[in-house]
């Protein structure tokens, strides 16, 4: 992608009347880091990035963002927010519009086609980390590292991240503005994380998922990194009823897991983002994804696509299936 | 697994059918387990699937949740709701390692009184085979 027409459009958009802010990814502090980027004024736009390195899904600050009672006789400021998105960002703009979590005159989407983020975790233990600036670039077939001045030509299969070997919208499904043209998509992968899961019988799933969630410890990551997870009142923080309890043990640990992975049943567009930030590595992303594979399956349904569609949970059809009813 | 082990289970029975069609079959003197503790609600529809999961926390071995049959509904459309969700969750529990004969759903009329009577025979066979859920168990605390 051709980072001068990134910055161009971005300073664009950030100087527009109507743009409260613009949030991109821009260069972290050191090494491979990349840390989202709130542009307020045009210049701003100047340190904005597009990289394999920007895996981070940035429609959650759409909802993150604190809105406090305003003081008597103030207009709330109904300015957009102008956000970057990638294939699977944008699925998660377009399901927020489906439950009205947004709206659409309230966002400007620009649209970065993507082909392909790395893996942080398997960048780091090939190419370790560094204080000084390094970066990661595309090539025609793979990645290109900048390290210490040198570059070093990577075979894509070799560092690309999980959840874009499985992706089937590399190409943002919303957008308003486009940069660059859309990329080719590829051939998702088998699934192999899932089903290796499922090939297992009913006490090695059991203790499969007991070993990865007794790691759990509860700081809820997974939840606040998460765009589709915005309620106001979550039952995690509820003590009355107490949904989950909050002492660290298998079972809340499990319930925890079951409600979260629940309550994104038919909502997950499988951005990845709970499995990256998760301090302890529980593969939360095999619990959305198996979801998400039953839904599409089951009930033909894939959320993220349609922003008029109707929310999975809160609609049925009349011929659902009903195999496993009595 | 001592040999005098009876499953507890816990069915939630919509207000208008299960739990009428249950009514039925005490009245008809049809003889059932009694290891079936019943919540009455007023729709399967507003059974929120973490019921299931607090159930089996708290000790159910296994859990029944029955409604009208599609269609009948006494608001219209609540059964069908339930059956999306609560199939979703039974696929999700069923991938965590919770046996699948742990969690049951069923349509029970107010007229089907011999029904429920199979119903609730099937869900005790099934947990009984599962045997105690130990392991999902919230932990007491004595203060």
């Amino acid at each position: 992608m051709d980072l001068d027409k990134l910055r161009e459009t971005a300073a664009e958009v950030a100087a527009r009347e109507d743009v409260k802010y613009l949030i991109g990814w821009k260069k972290g502090s050191y090494g491979y880091r990349v840390a989202p980027g709130f542009v307020e004024e045009a210049e701003g736009a100047a340190g904005l990035i597009f990289s394999p390195l920007c895996t981070a899904n940035l429609a959650t600050y759409l909802t993150l963002v604190e809105k406090l009672p305003l003081p008597r006789g103030q207009e709330p400021d109904k300015r957009k927010v102008a956000l970057m998105v990638k294939g699977c960002d944008s699925r998660a703009v377009a399901q927020l519009l489906v439950e009205k979590g947004i709206h659409r005159d309230e966002v400007v989407v620009i649209g970065c086609p993507c082909p392909g983020m790395v893996d942080p975790d398997l960048l780091g233990e090939k190419y370790p980390e560094t204080e000084e600036p390094a970066e990661v670039k595309w090539s025609d077939d793979g990645f290109i590292i900048v390290r210490d001045g040198e570059e070093t030509a990577v075979p894509r299969d070799e560092l690309l991240a999980e959840k874009c070997r499985l992706c089937r919208y590399p190409n943002p499904v919303i957008s308003d503005i486009m940069l660059g043209d859309p990329v080719d998509t590829w051939d998702p992968a088998e699934d192999e994380g899932v089903s290796e899961v499922e090939d297992k019988d009913v006490d090695g799933r059991w203790a499969y998922w007991q070993e990865q969630f007794s790691n759990c410890i509860r700081c809820y990551s997974c939840r606040n990194v998460c765009p589709l997870c915005y309620c106001q009142d979550c039952i995690l923080d509820r003590l009355n009823p107490t949904w989950v309890n909050r002492s660290v043990n298998f079972s809340e640990n499990t319930a925890f897991n079951i409600a979260r992975a629940f309550h994104l049943a038919g909502r997950c567009i499988e951005c990845g983002e709970c499995e990256r930030v998760c301090p302890a590595n529980i593969p939360l992303g095999k619990l959305n994804r198996k979801l998400a594979r039953e839904v599409r399956d089951k009930y033909g349904f894939e959320p993220g696509l349609d922003p008029e569609a109707e929310p999975f949970q809160a609609s049925f059809k009349p011929d659902d299936p009903e195999d496993f009813i009595l | 697994m001592s040999a005098n082990y009876e499953p507890n289970i816990v069915a939630f029975l919509c207000n208008w059918c299960s739990y009428a069609g249950a009514d039925l079959a005490g009245t008809s003197r049809v003889q059932y387990p009694s290891n079936v503790q019943i919540i009455r609600v007023m729709c399967t529809g507003r059974v929120n699937p973490l019921y299931v999961v607090n159930a089996l926390q708290q000790g159910a071995d296994g859990v029944l949740v029955s409604g009208c049959h599609p269609g009948d509904c006494h608001y219209m459309e609540g059964n069908y709701f339930a059956r999306r969700r609560l199939g979703m969750l039974k696929d999700l529990l069923e991938f965590v390692g919770v046996d699948s004969r742990r969690f049951h759903m069923s349509w029970v009329s107010a007229s089907e009184g011999h029904k429920w009577k199979e119903v609730v025979e099937k869900t005790v066979e099934d947990a009984r085979e599962a045997g105690p859920f130990e392991g999902f168990r919230r932990r007491q605390i004595d203060w």
